[in-house]
C-alpha cells in the first residue's frame, strides 16, 4: 500500500502550480471568467505544450502515454485554480473515444492534433430531454448518398463553442444500444454552436439544421461502438473527478485561511464552533471525494475493474463539490459572494460539473443496478 | 498509489496459504451468539493460540511478546481472520491494544517487560477507564484520585461506561494525581490487576443487550474505594498523563486506521433476498435498492478514510486531523446507514420478535448500537473539535496529532 505521489507525479503537480501562480493567478482567471471564450490562448498553449491535454493519449499517437493517476494529478492541480478551459473535453474524454472507438485511420488523423491542441474536440451526448447514457440520445439522422443530414440539438455540451470537432452520438437503430458517433467538424455548414448563459462554466448547444456529415466521419462502425464508449466514459470520468477535488482543495483551504484572519465579536471566527462545524463538514466532503476518485485511478491503471469505484467516484465527487463550495459559502458569508474574491470560480465550477458526465443520481441509480454484483465481489 | 493492502508476492501468497491451514486448524466455526461464555471462551482460547505464534500483535517488537513481523505479513493475518469476520484479537481488548501502545511510547524498559507480555500473547484482557460520571467528554476533568503513600498510590473514585460482559484482568487507568486547578498537569496512568481489594465492578443498564466494544450495550461502573496500588504501576511519569493519552486518544480516534470492509452491506442484501415484498423478494424493490445504496456509499467513504489512516499510520506520515475524522463519520454515519436500513426494511429493520424477526436480530441491536456508538472515545461533537485545532481553524498553528507508534 502506497497512498502517496510518484516523483514524476510531484513534478507534474508542482508544473500546473507554477503555472498557476505565474501566469493564471485567482485574479487574472476572475477576469478570464467574463470572457466569451472562457479561458485564453495562452491557458490552452501552455496546456497542450506541457503535454497536460494529451496525457493519457498514447504514445504513438502523440501523446504523453502516463497512467490515468498522472493526469488526475495534473487535472486535480488545475482545477485548483480553476483553470478553465477545454482540457478534460478535449484530451482526456474526446481522446479516450477516439482511442477506444475509432478505425486506426482516424486514431492516427485525430488524435496527434488532439495531444498537440491544434485541434479541440468535444463529446455531444444530451438533448434537450436531459439524459446521461445512450438512453438519451434520440438525434437520428437521415441518409442522403453518401452524407448522413442531421437535424435537431445537443444541449449541455461542455467547451462546444470553442470546439473544431464535436463527437456527435446518434441514434442509427432501433435496438437501445444502437448509437453510432459522427465526428462533426463544426465549421461543416448546418452546424452551430453556442454557449448557453446562466450559472454554467462551458456548457454550449449544438444546433444542426440540415447538417450534411460524410458517412465517413462515423467512428468506428454504425452501431457497433457502444461498448468502447461506455470504457472511454468510465476511463475519463476519474480524470474529471480529480479537476473537483482540486476545485473542493481550494474551497477548504480559502475557508481554513479566512477562518484565522476574519476577526468578529473579538475574536477569528475560526474559533466559533459553528463556524468549525462547516469547515469540518467541508473537509469530509473534500476528503470522501478525494479518495473514491483515486481509488478508482488505481483500479483503472491496475487493471482492475473500475466500473463500481467510478460510479461511486463520481457520484461523491457531484456531490461533495457542490456542498463543499456551499459550506465554504456559510464560513465567508458577504465576501464569499464578492466576485473578486474568487471563491464563486469554484461554486460555479460545483454547480456546472455536478451534471458532467451523468450526475450523483445517475450514478447511485447505476450502482442500485450492480447490487448484486457488489455484493458478490465487495473488491 | 497502490490501495493494495499487501503487494501480491510469491512470498506472500506462500504465507497467506500457511496463515489460511493454520487458521483452518485452530479458528473454530463459531455459530450463534457471539458474547455467549461458552463462544467467548472459544474466541479466548484462539486468542492464545494466535499469540503463541506471535500472530495475535503481529507487528509488536518481539522482545515484548509481539510477533515482530512486518508490516505485509501483518496484514495478511487481519486479512485472513477477517474472512473470518474476526478481529485482533477476536474479543474486546481496548485496554491492551490502547494502554499497550501507550506503554510502547511512554513507559519504561521494565514496564514495557513486565506488562506488555501477557498483552500480546493474549493471556490476559485489559480494560480502559477513561470516563467519569462529572467528566464526560472532558477527560482532563476526571474526578478519579489517586494519592501518593509510600510505595503506593491510593484511588479512590468512579469510572463509567467500561468494558463489556466478561470481565477484565487488568485495568488502563487515568487518574488526578496533582492539584484539581492544575489542568492537565495533575493526570497520570496506571495499568492495575482488576481484583484489588476495593474494585468493584457493576454492569449498567444500557439502550441494548450483548456485545462487546464500540458501541456494544453492555457496559460497567466501576467502583475504586481506597484501592492501593504498587507505585510502579504509574506509567509515563507522574502528572504527564494528559501527553500519554495524546498517544492513547490518538489510536481510539480511528488515527491507527483500519484496512477491514464492513460487511453491513453485504450483509443487507442477504436480507433483502429473503424478505418478501408484495410477493416479490425485497431486493426487487427499487426504492430498498436506493436505501442500499446509500448502506454502500458511506460504507466505503467510512473504509477509504481508515485505509488512508492506515497507510498514513503505518508509513509514519504527519498525521493531523485524520484520526477524528474517521472517528467522526464512522460515528454520525453509522446513524445514516441504520435510517437507510430502516427505509430498505421498513419496521423489521427495529424487530427482534421472535416469530417476525427476519436478521438474526442484527438490524435491531445495530440500530440501537450505532446510537451508543455515538460518545465512547469522544462524543461526535468531540471529534469536531478536536479536527478543527488539528486543522488550525481560527489559530495560526495547529495542533498535532498524538504520537504513536502502532
Amino acid at each position: 500500500m502506497d497512498l502517496s505521489l510518484t516523483e514524476t507525479q510531484q513534478l507534474l503537480k508542482q508544473s500546473v502550480e507554477d503555472f498557476i501562480t505565474r501566469d493564471a493567478t485567482r485574479d487574472t482567471l476572475i477576469e478570464v471568467e467574463q470572457t466569451d471564450r472562457g479561458f485564453t490562448d495562452e491557458i490552452w498553449r501552455t496546456a497542450s505544450d506541457n503535454g497536460w491535454v494529451g496525457i493519457v493519449i498514447p504514445e504513438e499517437y502523440g501523446g504523453g502515454g502516463a497512467e490515468f493517476t498522472d493526469a488526475a494529478v495534473v487535472f486535480e492541480a488545475l482545477g485548483k485554480g480553476p483553470v478553465p478551459g477545454p482540457m478534460f473535453s478535449s484530451g482526456i474524454l474526446s481522446g479516450q473515444i477516439l482511442l477506444h472507438t475509432a478505425t486506426e485511420a482516424q486514431k492516427k488523423d485525430y488524435l496527434p492534433r488532439i495531444a498537440s491542441g491544434d485541434i479541440i474536440c468535444t463529446f455531444a451526448l444530451t438533448e434537450p430531454d436531459y439524459t446521461w447514457g445512450v438512453e438519451g440520445v434520440h438525434l437520428r439522422p437521415t441518409e442522403d448518398g453518401d452524407n448522413y443530414v442531421l437535424n435537431g440539438t445537443k444541449l449541455f455540451v461542455y467547451d462546444a463553442h470553442v470546439a473544431d470537432f464535436v463527437i456527435t452520438a446518434v441514434r442509427t437503430g432501433d435496438k437501445p444500444d444502437d448509437v453510432s458517433l459522427l465526428m462533426v467538424d463544426t465549421k461543416t455548414a448546418g452546424v452551430s454552436t453556442r454557449k448557453l448563459a446562466g450559472f454554467t462554466t462551458s456548457e454550449s448547444e449544438v444546433v444542426f439544421e440540415n447538417a450534411k456529415i460524410p458517412k465517413s466521419a462515423v467512428l468506428g462502425s454504425v452501431n457497433g461502438i457502444k461498448a468502447g464508449l461506455d470504457k472511454a466514459i468510465t476511463n475519463s470520468t476519474p480524470i474529471l473527478c480529480a479537476y473537483k477535488v482540486g476545485g473542493a482543495q481550494a474551497a477548504f483551504e480559502l475557508s481554513v485561511e479566512y477562518s484565522r484572519r476574519r476577526v468578529q465579536f473579538g475574536r477569528p471566527i475560526g474559533r466559533f464552533q459553528f463556524v468549525q462545524n462547516h469547515i469540518v463538514q467541508l473537509v469530509n466532503h473534500l476528503d470522501a471525494a478525494r479518495w473514491t476518485t483515486y481509488e478508482a485511478l488505481w483500479k483503472l491503471d491496475t487493471g482492475r475493474d473500475a466500473t463500481v469505484s467510478v460510479h461511486l467516484a463520481k457520484a461523491v465527487t457531484s456531490e461533495g463539490y457542490r456542498s463543499a463550495c456551499d459550506y465554504a459559502h456559510e464560513v465567508h458569508a458577504g465576501i464569499g459572494v464578492m466576485r473578486e474574491y474568487g471563491l464563486t470560480l469554484y461554486t460555479r465550477g460545483s454547480r456546472s460539473l455536478y451534471h458532467a458526465m451523468g450526475g450523483p443520481r445517475y450514478h447511485r441509480k447505476r450502482l442500485a443496478d450492480l447490487i448484486e454484483t457488489i455484493a458478490a465481489d465487495p473488491e | 498509489m497502490d490501495f493494495s493492502p499487501t503487494p501480491d508476492t510469491p512470498e506472500q501468497q506462500a504465507f497467506r496459504k500457511e496463515v489460511a491451514a493454520w487458521m483452518k486448524e485452530n479458528v473454530p466455526d463459531i455459530q450463534g451468539d457471539r458474547d455467549s461464555d461458552e463462544n467467548y471462551a472459544k474466541y479466548r482460547e484462539v486468542g492464545r493460540k494466535l499469540g503463541a505464534k506471535g500472530w495475535l500483535r503481529p507487528t509488536a517488537p518481539k522482545e515484548y511478546g509481539g510477533g515482530g513481523l512486518p508490516l505485509d505479513q501483518a496484514i495478511v493475518i487481519t486479512e485472513e481472520m477477517a474472512e473470518r469476520d474476526l478481529g485482533l484479537p477476536p474479543y474486546y481488548d481496548s485496554g491492551g491494544w490502547l494502554g499497550g501502545a501507550s506503554i510502547l511510547v511512554w513507559g519504561t524498559e521494565e514496564q514495557k517487560k513486565r506488562f506488555l507480555p501477557p498483552i500480546f500473547n493474549g493471556s490476559l484482557v485489559t480494560w480502559q477507564l477513561l470516563t467519569a460520571p462529572e467528566a464526560g467528554s472532558d477527560l482532563a476533568g476526571t474526578t478519579t484520585e489517586a494519592v501518593r503513600d509510600g510505595d503506593e498510590y491510593v484511588l479512590n473514585g468512579e469510572k463509567i461506561f467500561i468494558g463489556g460482559s466478561h470481565g477484565c484482568d487488568m485495568m488502563w487507568t487515568i487518574a488526578r494525581t496533582g492539584p484539581k486547578n492544575e489542568r492537565h498537569k495533575n493526570l497520570s496512568w496506571f495499568m492495575i490487576p482488576s481484583d484489588l481489594p476495593g474494585v468493584t465492578i457493576r454492569p449498567m443498564d444500557m439502550l441494548g443487550d450483548g456485545g462487546e466494544g464500540v458501541g456494544a450495550s453492555v457496559k460497567n461502573t466501576i467502583y475504586f474505594e481506597n484501592v492501593r496500588v504498587p507505585a510502579s504501576a504509574l506509567v509515563g511519569g507522574e502528572n504527564n498523563g494528559w501527553q500519554v493519552a495524546s498517544t492513547h486518544l490518538e489510536l481510539e480516534h480511528g488515527g491507527g486506521g483500519n484496512i477491514g470492509r464492513e460487511t453491513w452491506f453485504s450483509r443487507a442484501v442477504e436480507m433483502a433476498k429473503k424478505l418478501k415484498k408484495n410477493g416479490r423478494p425485497l431486493l426487487e424493490d427499487a426504492e430498498a435498492r436506493t436505501s442500499l445504496v446509500d448502506v454502500f456509499v458511506h460504507s466505503e467513504i467510512n473504509r477509504l478514510f481508515g485505509v488512508r489512516n492506515f497507510w498514513m499510520n503505518r508509513t509514519h506520515q504527519p498525521m493531523a486531523y485524520e484520526g477524528p475524522q474517521s472517528s467522526y463519520y464512522r460515528k454520525v454515519h453509522g446513524l445514516d446507514i441504520t435510517k437507510a436500513l430502516h427505509d430498505a426494511f421498513g419496521p423489521y429493520a427495529s424487530m427482534n420478535d421472535e416469530k417476525w424477526d427476519v436478521s438474526g436480530g442484527e438490524l435491531d441491536q445495530y440500530m440501537r448500537g450505532s446510537i451508543v456508538a455515538l460518545h465512547p472515545g469522544g462524543t461526535a461533537d468531540i471529534q469536531k473539535v478536536i479536527m478543527a485545532r488539528r486543522i488550525g481553524m481560527g489559530r495560526d498553528v495547529a495542533e498535532s496529532a498524538g504520537k504513536t507508534v502502532e
